[in-house]
């Protein structure tokens, strides 16, 4: 029996549209979620979502069915988020990474963080989120949300697995004192 | 206890959440962990870091899906439109095959009677035949199936950059 990756792969294929609506409804949240978590910003996710499910359409051949789906899916999502920095004055940030991924400018308006924030911890958690550099918190949360190896990451960001691990270890070092000196 | 003794420990609780500790450092910050407060404390920091992240729920427009899926319509129907379908590179190949075919069995059968009619050399109206007919069906035949393949090849150079 074909397994649920050879099976999105065929329907990539074929450029079956039921099998990319039934993705679409599998993934949009996380995908919306990643796309925040790289650019810090809510306003233009949607956009870069819908580029993402197009370029998911035209080239998804190129998904083999060999791996998971999401990582492919991300990766697709952050080469579109990429172009559109380079492309978009909205997107185009002050240069501080070195990996064309850059933290979004200081606000007025609440952080998608802030807004987003459901507990006490994570309303925290939200202010240094914001903060964070865009690199360590993608690893962040693909690693601890996605719960993705460090493998599948280093696939999706085109970096080392040493340099994955790092980002994830300082996203962590720049979070933890929000709860350190406290008995949890 | 000194401190660098604590920060390599400490190192292992991040190899830890990371996903990258082999099974003997990890037994051996087991055992560290059982007698140590500030480790204890440092990943204890560290899982309510990781468990605030599920903390957050966003926001997505409810109409989101439903314009995806327009757009999805559309652009699949605009990548069909711009791509001869498979029957009609079949049909166009036959054609093919039956041009080359009749050439070949008119060259044959009927060159005599077309040297007649037009009153020249058997061997000039198979000529005529074999350049204006024969050699340009054999011609479609033999590179109108690459095509496929060519604009294959081309969209897979393209595909390298999803
Ligand atoms: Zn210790």
């Amino acid at each position: 029996m074909e397994s649920d990756t050879q099976q999105i792969a065929l329907g990539l294929r074929q450029r079956d549209v039921v099998v990319l609506e039934a993705l679409v409804e599998q993934y949009q949240y996380r995908l919306v979620r990643y796309l925040i978590y790289l650019l810090g910003r809510r306003d233009g996710v949607d956009d870069l979502v819908q580029e993402t499910w197009l370029r998911v359409l035209e080239r998804g051949s190129s998904y083999d069915g060999q791996s998971r789906f999401e990582p492919w899916l991300f990766r697709v999502a952050r080469n579109i988020a990429l172009d559109a920095m380079r492309k978009r004055p909205m997107f185009s940030l002050d240069s501080k990474d070195d990996n064309g991924v850059r933290p979004a400018p200081a606000s007025d308006k609440p952080s998608p963080f802030t807004l987003a924030a459901r507990t006490e911890d994570a309303d925290r958690l939200a202010r240094s989120l914001q903060t964070l550099e865009p690199v360590h918190r993608e690893a962040l949360v693909l690693r601890f949300q996605e719960d993705l190896s460090l493998q599948e990451i280093s696939a999706i960001v085109g970096a080392p697995v040493s340099t994955v691990a790092s980002r994830i270890y300082r996203g962590l070092a720049t979070l933890r004192p929000q709860f350190e000196g406290e008995t949890a | 206890m000194n401190i660098d003794h604590h920060e390599s420990f400490q190192h292992m609780i991040e190899e830890s959440l990371a996903g990258v500790i082999s099974a003997e450092r990890k037994q051996s910050l087991r055992e560290h962990l059982d007698t140590c407060a500030p480790c204890q404390e440092y990943l204890s920091a560290s899982n309510r870091v990781i468990a605030s992240l599920g903390g957050f729920s966003f926001e997505v427009d409810p109409t989101l899906n439903a314009r995806v899926f327009v757009s999805l319509r559309l652009r699949g129907q605009q990548v069909q439109a711009a791509q001869p379908s498979r029957r009609r590179w079949v049909l166009i190949s036959l054609a093919a095959v039956v041009l080359t075919l009749g050439g070949s069995f008119v060259d044959l059968q009927f060159g005599d009677l077309i040297a007649s009619a037009f009153d020249i050399q058997r061997a000039q109206a198979q000529l005529g035949l074999l350049a204006f007919w024969i050699v340009p069906s054999l011609c479609v035949l033999l590179l109108f199936p690459l095509l496929p393949l060519l604009s294959k090849a081309g969209t897979r150079r393209e595909e390298r950059t999803i």
